[in-house]
């Protein structure tokens, strides 16, 4: 039986080829792209989870309430640490202390200086308890190799990069930051990819008390830095909500008596979080909120769905041809059960088919999905849970294309299906069709309207006006020990000979960065202020290197320390004054410091990304926080001045790495997610138009062939070609019409959510909407009308031959 | 009203050409009832779906109205077919999905008569020809005669100066092929003027005049009296 339901089925399927190719075309399509989005959000789910004790992990982070806003951070007070062992006794706690960005120098016999890495990831000062919390798998060694100063544990890639094989870097010693001298006596397997916290140099946390300065690791309570995390084992029985609790009232024992103008407290952040809440930095190389996830899933699930609607569409269309054979069937004593077999089998057929070539299209799409999503691993297709996913989404989507032709079918009539004059039993399919018509353009312009919108919105921002000048900035990434300051100035002298270089300046950030600064102030000895200033240190050639505007005074004088200030204009806006000028002569105080005057005032320039305001500055001198080098070149020669500045570096600080980067690239970098999510939505909304226009002229062509006797008494009554044209288009124009009102609402709430992600936006303006509903119009009737031109300027006297 | 000349029609498939209208030339005055009769295939539909425009010949001249129309083009074609040309098919070839007021309706939308006046127009043909009580049904929900009978008022409601009906009674029972054939005399004595193909000698009598076709040729004119 199920052989000869087979057999039929594919000789349908052959006997149709025009619509069944269009389905198969379609559904393999909409799977194909479901599947790449379902992999990706299962892929980013996963994160984590390989951790056996994945939901008894926690961080404890902490949040700091102002008068108006909440801050919140990853990182905790040092002397937190003791403080909490000693007061939860029943959790187990390990601490990490991160050094991103630092350098391990690996002596080499033939070049002097030694191999010298930058580790941009994976480099931390970690206790040996924090092993007791994640469990990392070691080739050798063991967490007790942490338990002595200057020792370092590697990662077998980083091992096998400093030292060839993992087996030969044991033993052996590195020198982290040309300072600390660490030898290897440990080795882990790389962690799993998608992790939050990758680990490939891990150095004893104890080294730490002879150089904690260097990394910002300060004991005392009055410093939260995000690099300092401390890691949280519960026990099964306790609840999170207990340890909240008490750490409730930890908090205002050891942070009310600091008097800060913000209300500190410490509180869990559990395992399962990290991965997709943006309010706390991670150390992972990237954070997905749930929500693009959850746009992902939709865009999937819609994607499939439309392929559906195409199958249905078309099946209930085509149903009309065949109720003669339905009808035949019946009369021959097939009954409705098996009518229905029938019927459902073929749409296995076709859905097997498209699954086959949905996972081809899979398959050869897999390696560029990092373009849509900040993969780097290459993803395996041919996984348990893909395999499972695949079938699931064989079984409901035979069910949710082949239930509905199946029942019409089966339920007709045979008389009147002999009779093949199906005009009662279509009315209901015809209003279903057109239903799932509207529902597919309306997904079809829910996601032009996103398209257009995100792609605006990115224009906006690569055109915004930034108040600095980014481009032909070359950023240089160096060490402020003292061995390197002293040497700065004619490190600048001798840059500035370079004849590409026009102007050369130390400071800790360049104007617009991630990173965060900031402290509490006082103004005109007056109390401190409710709100937190952030903090630039830069030497005077600042405003000059990165195109910064005075807008009053001047730049406070070289210094090694701090002496003067200057501010930006949002600062002097938020302190109530309207007049710049009335700030020049006044003081200024951060965190417990001596007053300083303030000498200038600053235009003001975006501090972070546009998704930000722009923060109230203080710009000062204080050398030893110079880190970084600006340095504006020309763009002409562009190549030869970057391998002169090397050349430079290599000659004054032969024993650090030379990095470098072009500002305006690290300013890109701020919207990579942006950038991917608008591309996403291209990619998607082309799709979709494309699934609904196979759709549409899979209908069209359908109705060409059920048309075409009508068209030809209508052109012998005297219709013209226009009007013919009409009785194809009418339809298919009012369903687009109707389904743009009901997109607007939904693209407009969608587009309206992600553009308040931005403080700097484009207004919703009603040419988003004018556009997707235009554009859809003219890909229908272009759609449309190549078979219904073809069918209107047919003779009329063959038409009506054919009857 | 019409004169044709020499007019040939060849159809041209893959293996075979097919001499449909041999040279043929007819007049037809104005007011006239002409009925054409021949066996089948010897070209009688191809000569009337000519006549009425519906068709171009190869070669040879038409005039109607003492315009040559041979080589009008589509658009003029259809400008003057609907303006002077009725058809009554064998099939009936009414639209399914509209009712009877709206098929009779629609040779009224094409020369752009306002709604109010074809309201009027057609309930006028539809009263004559006796099937207003139908006027919302179907045409499934009819029978042959009656979808005929909506067919000739669909013909008529335009008041066109030529009526061509291919076999209008060859699907209808010998009462209802009566019927239809009172209609056309009752418009023929009105004025219009009638071209009608028939398989059927009883039906060809009602005409003034039978043209015998064989192999795309005429080969005999009877006279009626
Ligand atoms: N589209 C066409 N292609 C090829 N040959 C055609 C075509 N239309 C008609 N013919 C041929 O032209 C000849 C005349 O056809 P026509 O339909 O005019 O005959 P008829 O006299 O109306 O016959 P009947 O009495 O059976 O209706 C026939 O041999 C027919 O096969
Ligand atoms: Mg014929």
């Amino acid at each position: 039986m199920l052989k000869n339901y087979f057999k039929t089925a594919w000789r349908s399927i052959v006997r149709n080829k025009a619509f069944s190719l269009i389905n198969i075309i379609g559904l393999s399509i909409g799977i194909a792209a479901s599947l790449l989005l379902f992999i990706v959000v299962q892929y980013e789910l996963s994160y984590d989870t390989f951790q056996p004790n994945y939901n008894r992990i926690y961080r404890v982070a902490t949040q700091d309430k102002f008068d108006k806003d909440i801050t919140y951070n990853s990182g905790i007070p040092v002397p937190a640490l003791k403080a909490l062992r000693a007061e939860f006794p029943q959790i187990q706690f390990g601490a990490l202390q991160s050094a991103y960005g630092s350098q391990v120098t690996v002596p080499a016999d033939k070049n002097e200086t030694g191999n010298k890495f930058i580790e941009e990831t994976g480099v931390f000062f970690i206790e040996p308890q924090l092993f007791d919390v994640f469990k990392y798998q070691w080739l050798t060694g063991s967490p007790a190799s942490l338990k002595d100063p200057n020792n370092v544990v590697l990662d077998e890639k980083t091992a096998t990069k400093y030292f060839g094989t993992w087996q030969q870097a044991i033993g052996k010693t590195v020198v982290l930051d040309n300072a600390i001298t660490l030898k290897v006596n440990g080795i882990l397997k790389n962690t799993p990819a998608n992790s939050d916290l990758p680990l490939s140099v891990i150095i004893s946390y104890v080294t730490l008390e002879k150089c904690g300065q260097s990394y910002n690791h300060f004991d005392t309570w009055n410093t939260t830095s995000s690099n300092f995390n401390i890691m949280a084992l519960l026990p099964p029985a306790v609840k999170m909500d207990d340890v909240d609790r008490g750490l409730l009232q930890f908090s205002k024992n050891h942070y009310q008596p600091l008097q800060s103008n913000s209300i500190k407290t410490n509180f869990l952040q559990p395992l399962s979080t990290f991965h997709f809440d943006r309010r706390f930095a991670s150390f992972g190389d990237h954070v997905t909120s749930k929500s693009t996830l959850l746009t992902l899933s939709l865009i999937g699930i819609f994607i499939i769905l439309m392929a559906c609607v195409n199958f249905i569409n078309l099946a209930t269309a085509l149903s009309v041809n065949r109720s003669k054979e339905v009808g035949i069937r019946k009369v021959l004593g097939s009954n409705r059960s098996q009518l229905f077999g029938q019927i459902m089998s073929e749409t296995a057929v076709i859905v097997g088919i498209s699954i086959l070539a949905a996972l081809g299209i899979t398959w050869a799409v897999l390696p560029y999905i990092k373009h849509i999503a900040s993969i780097q691993e290459q993803l395996s297709l041919f996984t348990i849970q893909n395999l499972i996913m695949v079938v699931s989404i064989g079984i409901i989507v035979t069910l949710l294309a082949g239930l509905y032709p199946s029942l019409v079918l089966s339920k007709y009539n045979p008389i009147t299906a002999l009779k093949n004059k199906m005009v009662t039993a279509g009315v209901s399919g015809v209003s279903l069709r057109r239903g799932l018509v509207i529902m597919q353009f309306t997904i079809s312009q829910v996601l032009i309207i996103a398209t257009t919108v995100a792609i605006s919105q990115m224009n906006f921002i690569s055109k915004a006006e930034l108040g600095f000048n980014k481009e032909g900035v070359l950023i240089l990434n160096g060490k402020s020990d003292s061995i390197s300051l002293s040497k700065q100035s004619a490190f600048k002298q001798q840059l500035l000979q370079i004849p590409g270089v026009q102007s050369v300046s130390f400071n800790n950030d360049p104007p617009s960065s991630d990173n965060l600064w900031s402290t509490n102030f006082a103004y005109n000895h007056q109390p401190d202020e409710k709100f937190q200033i952030s903090l630039k240190f830069t030497d005077a050639d600042y405003l000059k290197t990165f195109g910064l505007q005075l807008l009053t005074g001047r730049s406070p004088v070289e210094s090694d320390t701090m002496r003067e200030v200057m501010i930006n204009e949002t600062l002097v806006k938020k302190l109530g004054i309207k007049n710049p000028n009335e700030v020049i002569g006044k003081v200024i105080r951060i965190g417990r410091n001596q007053w300083y005057p303030v000498v200038g005032v600053v235009k003001d320039f975006k501090t972070s990304s546009l998704r930000e305001d722009i923060k109230p500055t203080l710009i000062t001198t204080r050398k030893t926080f110079y880190y970084c080098t600006g340095i504006k070149i020309r763009t002409q020669q562009l190549a030869n001045t970057q391998l002169a500045i090397q050349k430079v570096w290599n000659q004054f600080y032969p024993e650090y790495a030379y990095s470098s980067q072009f500002f305006d690239e690290n300013i890109e970098r701020f919207y990579q997610q942006e950038e991917q999510l608008s591309l996403l939505y291209k990619i998607f909304a082309g799709l979709a138009i494309f699934i609904s226009c196979l759709g549409l002229y899979g209908l069209v062509s359908f109705m060409a062939v059920q048309k075409t006797k009508e068209v030809g008494i209508r052109k012998v009554l005297g219709a013209s070609i226009i009007s013919l044209l009409q009785l194809f288009s009418k339809e298919f124009t009012i369903l687009i019409i109707v389904s743009f009102f009901i997109s607007v609402p939904v693209a407009w709430y969608m587009m309206h959510s992600w553009l308040n992600n931005f403080v700097y936006r484009i207004p919703l303006s009603s040419w988003f909407f004018i556009t997707a509903i235009v554009s859809s119009i003219a890909i229908a009737w272009i759609t449309v009308g190549y078979k219904a031109i073809k069918a209107a300027i047919a003779n009329p006297v063959k038409a009506l031959r054919s009857e | 009203m019409i004169k044709i000349r020499n007019l040939e029609k060849i159809y041209r498939t893959e293996e075979v050409e097919t001499v449909a209208l041999n040279k043929i030339s007819i007049d037809v005055k104005e007011g006239e009832f002409v009925a054409i009769m021949g066996p089948s295939g010897c070209g009688k539909s191809t000569l009337l779906n000519i006549l009425g425009l519906l068709d171009d010949p190869d070669n040879g001249s038409f005039l109607f109205n003492n315009i040559e129309v041979a080589n009008f083009n589509e658009r003029k074609r259809a400008d003057l077919r609907k303006h002077n040309i009725g058809f009554v098919f064998q099939s009936f070839n009414l639209i399914d999905e509209l009712t009877v007021f709206e098929n009779v309706e629609l040779p009224l939308i094409y020369t752009g008569v306002k709604s109010g006046d074809r309201k009027k127009r057609v309930e006028e043909v539809l009263d004559k020809m006796q099937i207003m009580h139908r006027r919302n049904h179907y045409p499934q929900q009819l029978s042959g005669g009656q979808q005929q009978r909506v067919a000739v008022a669909r013909a008529v409601v335009n008041n066109p100066k030529l009526i061509l009906a291919d076999e209008p009674t060859g699907n209808l029972d010998s009462s209802n092929g009566n019927e239809v054939m009172t209609l056309l005399t009752d418009l023929n004595e009105q004025g219009t003027t009638i071209i009608m193909v028939t398989h059927s000698e009883h039906d060809a009598r009602y005409s003034h005049r039978i043209i015998r076709m064989l192999d795309g040729q005429t080969v005999l004119e009877n006279i009626m009296v």
